[in-house]
């Protein structure tokens, strides 16, 4: 938003507010790439599983429009899409090679959580327009079922337990960092397990939210 | 919410078969009211020995009043009244997996959620005290033992959380709190993507549109009512909402 001030740009929001639709849109411009890479013909996806990247790959593209069409609303100027090197730089396979699902499969589940926890993170800041709060959250939701839908498919629950990254790579243990809280308002949960599947279901009953800057240090590497 | 609409529920069979099903949700949406005939009833309490579903109607009982003159203990209260229904609703649903044909691992993603749901119960009676109240759940239209018939209104337990939270968010003046619905909600979307897969895998039916529905207090209450034997009721009802991209709240 600095720069779209800078720039001389008159903004109907309030500077918190683009600043939060442009970083979504970073995110989503990232997902939506990355499903539209994987979903082309001959790539990673087995038949049987396409119907489901196909969906979230059309969800993406449509969060994308929507960002943009809201940022432009407010008077903003969305931020073009940014080159993608889903490869971070040869820190993971290509994961859109033929017979590399599980790296594709791998790469979507760490987007999605990361999607999850990052949309949390920026809710508070757009408190002072219900609008596009609502936009945000009926978003935030769509990306939580994303996320659980292809940890199925990795053979992973649908919720993450404790900070648990389920067998990605190391590199992707600050996408799980802090989701083994269990303090919620103040409270200690911890004994609320008890009888109800123990401090794993207590941690696995609350998504926890990333700051900007974690989510950052999370898709740079993914930026080419 | 001018025209109340009724359905007349004749048979059992009625409330089962899937059309049906979607005509009441969506009725009951609108703030529609629900006649049953005559041997209904007894055919509820027959369901009700078979699944353990408590047969008193919907709505029948003492008047709970929600007053959103608290502000956001107003919602807090609302989150719990929806988390009570969850929570007892796969409780019953653990308690009869031995007489059901819902398969292993449909019962440990169940037997999951159940946990989480009671959690977020417990949770929010912890931190609303005294402003708790406790909630009589009722199933007029559920055989506990029948796969379709608890994933399918599970589907929609799930599916009326996500949406109630997703409407309740712009009413929190804390951010805390805003926060902390953030925490559950997505966790809601998760139930409720995996049991659309149980019943749809291998479909994009886990995500069923690119934006999830905002509702209002009033539209999740609607639909609540049907299987709560408290009256729910609201004052000072917020005059304002602001719609999510579906339109639909």
């Amino acid at each position: 938003m600095n720069n779209t001030i800078a720039n001389g740009v008159v903004s109907g929001a309030p500077s918190d507010v683009i600043d939060v639709l442009q970083f979504a849109l970073l995110l989503e411009h990232l997902e939506a790439e990355y499903y539209t890479r994987g979903t082309k013909m001959g790539g990673p996806v087995p038949q049987s599983d396409l119907p489901v990247f196909n969906t979230i790959r059309n969800h993406e593209n449509a969060h994308v429009a929507a960002l943009i069409q809201v940022i432009q609303s407010k008077g903003g100027t969305p931020a073009p899409k940014p080159n993608f090197d889903f490869t971070a730089k040869g820190a993971v396979p290509d994961p859109f090679g033929a017979g590399n699902y599980q790296i594709f499969l791998a790469l979507a589940q760490a987007f999605e959580d990361t999607g999850v926890r990052a949309y949390k993170g920026q809710a508070g800041r757009l408190m002072s327009d219900t609008q596009v709060l609502s936009a945000a959250l009926s978003i935030h939701s769509v990306e939580a079922r994303h996320a659980s839908m292809v940890r199925y498919l990795r053979g992973q629950k649908g919720w993450i337990t404790g900070d648990d990254r389920g067998g990605l790579p190391a590199f992707a243990q600050p996408i799980y960092d802090g989701e083994a809280n269990v303090t919620q308002a103040g409270v200690n949960l911890s004994a609320l397990g008890n009888g109800n599947g123990g401090i794993g279901a207590v941690t696995e009953a609350f998504d926890e939210p990333l700051t900007k800057e974690q989510v950052t240090a999370i898709v740079t590497p993914f930026l080419a | 919410m001018g025209d109340r609409e009724q359905t007349l529920i004749s048979s059992v069979s009625d409330l089962w078969e899937p059309k049906s099903r979607r005509d009441f949700f969506k009725m009951m949406a609108v703030g529609g009211s629900v006649v049953f005939l005559p041997g209904i009833a007894t055919a509820c309490a027959t369901m009700g020995s078979m699944g353990g579903a408590n047969s008193a109607t919907a709505g029948s009982g003492a008047t709970v009043t929600i007053d959103f003159a608290k502000g956001d203990v107003a919602v807090l209260q609302f989150a719990y009244a929806l988390e009570q229904l969850e929570a007892d609703f796969y409780s019953r649903v653990v308690a009869a997996f031995s007489g059901s044909d819902l398969t292993p691992a449909d019962q440990g993603v169940l037997a999951d959620i159940k946990n989480h749901e009671i959690i977020h119960r417990e949770f929010l009676k912890t931190a609303l005290g005294s402003n708790g109240f406790s909630l009589t759940p009722t199933y007029p239209n559920v055989n506990f033992s029948n796969r379709a018939s608890v994933l399918g209104t599970a589907r929609a337990f799930e599916d009326l959380g996500v949406a109630a939270y997703n409407g309740a968010g712009q009413y929190l003046t804390d951010p805390g709190n805003l926060t902390l619905a953030g925490k559950i909600v997505s966790v809601e979307a998760r139930h409720s993507a995996a049991i659309r897969r149980m019943l749809s895998p291998h479909t994009g039916d886990f995500a069923p549109n690119a934006f999830d529905n905002v509702f209002s207090p009033a539209k999740v209450a609607g639909v609540a009512q049907g299987f709560i034997v408290d009256h729910l009721a609201f004052a000072n009802a917020p005059s304002t909402f602001a719609q999510g991209p579906n339109n639909n709240g």
